[in-house]
């Protein structure tokens, strides 16, 4: 029963100088005689109503997923990119930042934040803090009332304590090597999050996603996508010398 | 690897956390922009070859950035510090960036040139007579003028100021009284009449008080007055007043 069409409203039809719209029956009560069913009318329905079995899932291809999950990875390698994702990262000593394994040991929010102190992430951090503002629009009266940036992602290989330590941070995430999450890794769609990881799992990449010599060992015959290009430099490819020589002159 | 190309083909197309567009132009927003523009060739995350020339605190310096040192932000700008005679500074930036790409020398010799303008310009203002603006926002000026109303209501200044008179009248400093048309006091005897009569001294100075702006009022009360003496000491008052 949808909103809207709780009322046997029927057209008066012609001839009584009113609009045509079917209108509330019986009588003692404001109600009676105002239009229903209508879209255009207070208190009728929406215009299509939206259902819950609109088609909301995609099916989307096992290796167009890892593509995906791939180019987001080498994106968070790429300091260019990171910058311009807007994370603060113009004092971190390198891109990618990887840690040593202690830190999946942490377990105290204290000592998660003095880690990331010392890294120079904090930054991205407070950025977090200034970010954080009321949504606008009716968001906000339905329960996502507060917004806020995404900041640094935390990537381990074994929790010993480390989602518990950086869980109340604003802004970081967490997540295993194992489990990664494009909408953690590339979160918006943009590419390019600032991602601290630890050792082991920075090494535990080649095993997963392979490398182009060796297959992954985790996914069943997958190796990472041949790229278009081996070298992409497209404007110095045009200036050199084997390319202009084989031009005819320009007219 | 990170290549240029890629990099500027994303940033350009989907996302730049420093670019702002307005309807003709697109700008920069990074601080180690050349000129301020986002376009492929100044962009400074899509050239991992870089140059600019910044000043801070009225040093002027040249920034570079190699490929070597891409990934490692925090050490990625070498810092040259450039001297303060101008044409010496030019001969830096040419020493320095003597295999680049002409597009960089280019414009750091422009940026330098109006860095140096604009210092020298700072210089001489500072010689001179300051104006300090200071900008008024409407709304706090709005509710500063309603709040002068609002306490200029409150304040009551009639009411002081009679008190203030009274006190004064009280206290004998004005030891003459003027003499005030008879019609008025006439009107004045008659009104008080009318009013019930008063026996404690507050609410007749009270009175008093209400009456003290006009001379018909200071009349009206200073006769009240009168009668009231009149009709305690019983003594017959003229109609002029007497104190």
């Amino acid at each position: 029963m949808f909103s809207g069409h709780q009322t046997s409203a029927e057209s008066w039809g012609t001839g009584r100088a009113v609009a045509r719209i079917p209108r509330v029956r019986g009588g003692g009560t404001h109600r009676s005689g105002q239009g229903a069913f209508g879209n255009m009318c207070r208190g009728g329905r929406m215009f299509a109503p939206t259902k819950t079995w609109r088609r909301w899932h995609r099916k989307i291809g096992v290796n167009q997923k890892r593509y995906a999950m791939v180019s987001a990875i080498a994106a968070t390698s790429s300091p260019a990119l990171v910058m311009s994702k807007g994370h603060m990262i113009q004092e971190v000593p390198e891109v990618p930042l990887v840690v040593s394994d202690k830190v999946q040991e942490l377990s105290k929010t204290k000592e998660a934040v003095l880690m990331l102190k010392k890294h120079r992430a904090w930054t991205d951090v407070l950025k977090v803090y200034k970010s954080k503002r009321f949504r606008p629009g009716k968001g906000k009266m339905r329960n996502r009332r507060r917004i806020q940036r995404r900041g640094p992602l935390i990537i381990y290989n074994k929790d010993q304590g480390l989602t518990r330590a950086f869980r109340n941070i604003p802004g970081v995430d967490t997540i295993c090597v194992e489990k990664l999450n494009l909408l953690k890794l590339a979160p918006g769609g943009h590419v390019g999050r600032f991602c601290i990881w630890t050792e082991s799992a920075f090494r535990k990449l080649d095993s997963l996603y392979g490398t182009w010599r060796k297959e992954s060992r985790r996914k069943k015959n997958y190796n990472l996508p041949m790229p278009k290009m081996t070298n992409t430099d497209l404007a110095r490819i045009l200036k050199s010398e084997e390319i202009q020589a084989v031009l005819r002159n320009p007219k | 690897m990170q290549s240029d190309d890629i990099t500027w083909s994303i940033i350009n197309k989907s996302f730049c956390s420093f670019k702002i567009q307005t309807k003709s132009q697109k700008f920069c927003r990074n601080e180690f922009n050349l000129t301020g523009l986002c376009s492929r060739s100044s962009c400074p995350l899509a050239n991992t070859q870089y140059a600019t020339v910044r000043e801070e605190k009225g040093v002027i310096y040249l920034y570079m950035r190699t490929a070597e040192r891409a990934f490692f932000p925090a050490k990625q700008w070498e810092k040259v510090k450039l001297s303060r005679n101008f044409v010496k500074a030019l001969q830096q930036i040419d020493e320095n960036l003597i295999f680049w790409k002409k597009y960089f020398r280019q414009k750091c010799r422009q940026r330098l040139l109006k860095i140096t303008q604009y210092l020298t310009r700072m210089r001489k203002i500072k010689l001179g007579r300051q104006k300090k603006l200071v900008p008024i926002q409407r709304k706090v000026d709005l509710r500063i003028k309603r709040r002068e109303e609002k306490a200029l209501v409150a304040a009551r200044i009639d009411n002081a100021i009679e008190k203030q008179l009274l006190q004064r009248l009280k206290d004998g400093t004005y030891e003459r009284i003027y003499n005030f048309p008879q019609e008025a006091f006439n009107v004045r005897i008659d009104e008080e009449e009318e009013e019930s009569e008063i026996e404690d001294e507050e609410e007749y100075e009270e009175e008093k008080e209400e009456e003290v702006e006009t001379d018909e009022d200071v009349e009206g009360e200073l006769e009240k007055e009168a009668l009231e003496d009149e009709r305690r000491d019983e003594v017959s008052g003229d109609n002029n007043c007497r104190y």
